[in-house]
């Protein structure tokens, strides 16, 4: 509380300072780029002037970020690339150019007004509380009696102090308030706008989608070949078996018995190979009892101890579900082959419309973080719009951390 | 015996039906639901039921809740579940209440027959049947235990088999061992791990399984 009071104060002066020299760098560099722009040195000078007018917005966006507590985006196109005409014309281009040089323009008024508001107040009020100590200073002769025991004597003093303390949260919540107004301006132009900002969540979404159908397509070639070099082969075997017996039966009349027997152990085999194709693809117990019972079945099989700390997690979308097991699957089938753990501890809870899975074990870390097995799983996490984080240092301890958002 | 069926797919509810009528036991009752399944039970009162995990209308484990349900109702009603998969949890629910009765068998079991219709009658009469696939996730589980871990193989074998809900005379006939060396076995591994010695074949599997499942 006192800090963010420190914080913004900090802000308004730095403002007051920079406010000043961002004006005259706007200005001038615009009336040179606007004298130089019928020449060849137009380019080259734009694009000098608009790296440095971004290296300040980053500084900006930094300093807003301090106030507001949360990191400020760049808004940036990358780097344009060409020859200095086709740069300068794709910068000139990018609306963040003209909105860094508003921010750079509009920061000393605003500044101005900040400090006006925010630091005269708070200098007023300090001076106020530590009056006992400067008042006796100004010589104060000929006040009202009231007024002349206020001002000098030391009891009198201390009621200045008594009233600066009174009036000191309103002070601290006009400084903070002023601060973060402006600091809400700054993140306001030096932010990527609304249509960035879809274009931007557009191609994350294209291209997170193109790695789903991927990895769509790769899961069901997974299937085809399970299917087709498992159990499809088993029950064709079986055929076979039973038209030899059949063959046989026909022949000599007498009942085949070792190629009957052989044809229901084929069998045997396919279904215990369905069984196993089945559970990966969505084990029976996820759709019967939900997450939290699937999780806590598959710790139970778990030859390490497991801990499950559930919470509440409300009825997720199947897909979510889903993805929260085999997340949790492949991290413990991880712990147990490679960690050397002596426990593993899945904690699930749910906020509002988040799903948080964490997999925490005493193992010696240092797990592939970019192992085959995790980027399936991180691609399935993605496309639900999650994130999957592991953390493996060397020496363990080895956490893996998914959110998933419920409200699709 | 009478005999009812819960099971919701028309082509294996017909089949249980023919083998059970043609192996000489009465079909009382085949319905599809969990709901049916409770009436048939209450209406029939059979000698045992066979019920399928997964009914309609969720899909779920309708089945398996419809059983526990009857079950707590009337302690020691003879119900052996059927299904596609089998899960340790639903095992050990079904054993949870020590009383025997119980079994919990994939499908694919019923076409080695007569292990189907040992089993069969090992339930009817109070006694246990798990599925070996039960047995070796118990197995799995248990493998960093302390008295498992003392057992020699063919005590493991015979541990399997006590599991499953075998009597002596099942466990010798399968392992093609004589009476008194099974017997020797079993009193090994009781030992082994600290279980009482119980002459009562259903005792003595409700205690095994306990032990593998705590």
């Amino acid at each position: 509380m006192f800090h963010r009071g420190v914080r913004a104060l900090a802000y308004l002066l730095t403002s007051l300072v920079l406010g000043p020299a961002t004006f005259v760098w706007a200005v001038v560099t615009t009336l040179v780029s606007g004298v130089l722009s019928f020449t060849y040195l137009a380019p080259p000078t734009f694009l000098m002037v608009t790296w440095v007018t971004r290296w300040i917005a980053r500084l900006e966006r930094r300093r807003a970020a301090l106030v507001l507590r949360k990191t400020i985006e760049a808004p940036y196109s990358p780097w344009p690339a060409g020859n200095p005409w086709v740069r300068g014309r794709a910068l000139v281009r990018e609306p963040a150019t003209w909105r860094d040089l508003a921010w750079l323009l509009l920061l000393f008024p605003l500044g101005l007004a900040g400090a006006l508001s925010g630091v005269v107040v708070a200098v007023v009020d300090l001076a106020t509380i530590v009056a006992p100590v400067w008042l006796w200073s100004v010589p104060n002769p000929y006040l009202p009696p009231i007024v002349d025991w206020l001002f000098n004597t030391t009891g009198g003093r201390f009621v200045f102090t008594a009233l600066g303390l009174a009036l000191a949260p309103a002070a601290w919540w006009l400084v903070t308030g002023v601060a973060s107004v402006q600091a809400r301006v700054a993140a306001a132009l030096l932010e990527p706008g609304p249509r960035l900002r879809l274009a931007r969540r557009a191609s994350e979404l294209a291209s997170t989608r193109r790695r789903v159908v991927d990895a769509q397509a790769a899961e069901l070639r997974r299937i085809e070949r399970d299917l087709h070099d498992g159990a499809q082969a088993r029950i064709v075997a079986a055929g076979m078996t039973l038209a030899l017996a059949d063959r046989k039966m026909r022949l000599s009349g007498q009942p085949a018995r070792d190629d009957v027997s052989t044809a229901r152990r084929q069998l045997d085999e396919a279904l215990a190979e369905l069984r196993r194709l089945v559970r990966g693809i969505h084990p029976p117990i996820l759709t019967d009892r939900g997450l939290a019972a699937a999780l806590a079945a598959l710790a139970g099989d778990a030859p390490l101890p497991v801990e499950i700390h559930a919470g509440d997690l409300g009825e997720p979308a199947p897909a979510v579900e889903s993805a929260a097991y085999f997340v949790t699957a492949e991290a413990l089938a991880n712990t147990v082959k490679h960690a050397a753990a002596t426990t593993c501890t899945i904690t699930l809870t749910r906020e509002a419309d988040v799903l948080t899975v964490e997999i925490h074990d005493d193992g010696r870390g240092g797990a592939d973080v970019s192992g085959s097995g995790l980027d399936g799983l991180r691609r399935r996490v993605e496309a639900l719009d999650g994130t999957i984080t592991v953390t493996s240092p060397v020496g363990g301890p080895t956490i893996v951390h998914t959110e998933l958002p419920c409200a699709l | 015996m009478r005999i009812v069926i819960a099971e919701d797919l028309l082509l294996l509810r017909d089949g249980l039906v023919r083998i059970l009528t043609d192996t000489g036991h009465t079909v009382a009752a085949a319905v599809a639901t969990a709901p049916e399944l409770e009436e048939a039970v209450a209406e029939h009162r059979p000698d045992l039921s066979i019920v399928d995990v997964r009914l309609p209308p969720g899909f779920r484990d309708e089945g398996l809740r419809a059983a526990l349900a009857i079950r707590r109702r009337e302690p020691k009603t003879p119900i052996l579940i059927l299904s596609q998969y089998v899960e340790r949890v639903y095992a050990a629910e079904l054993l949870a209440d020590g009383t025997g009765a119980v079994g919990y068998l994939l499908k694919d079991r019923v076409t080695a027959l007569d292990e189907f219709l040992d089993a069969i009658d090992r339930v009817a009469a109070g006694g246990t049947a798990m599925d070996p696939e039960v047995v070796r996730q118990l197995f799995a589980r248990n493998n960093r235990d302390q008295g498992v871990a003392t057992l020699t193989a063919r005590e493991r074998e015979v541990l399997g088999l006590v599991a499953q809900g075998l009597s002596n005379s099942a466990i010798c006939a399968e392992l093609v061992l004589a009476p008194a060396s099974v017997e020797k076995h079993i009193s090994n591994i009781l030992a082994k791990l600290d279980l009482p010695l119980a002459d009562d074949t259903h005792r003595r599997v409700r205690a095994v399984l306990a032990y593998l499942n705590h």
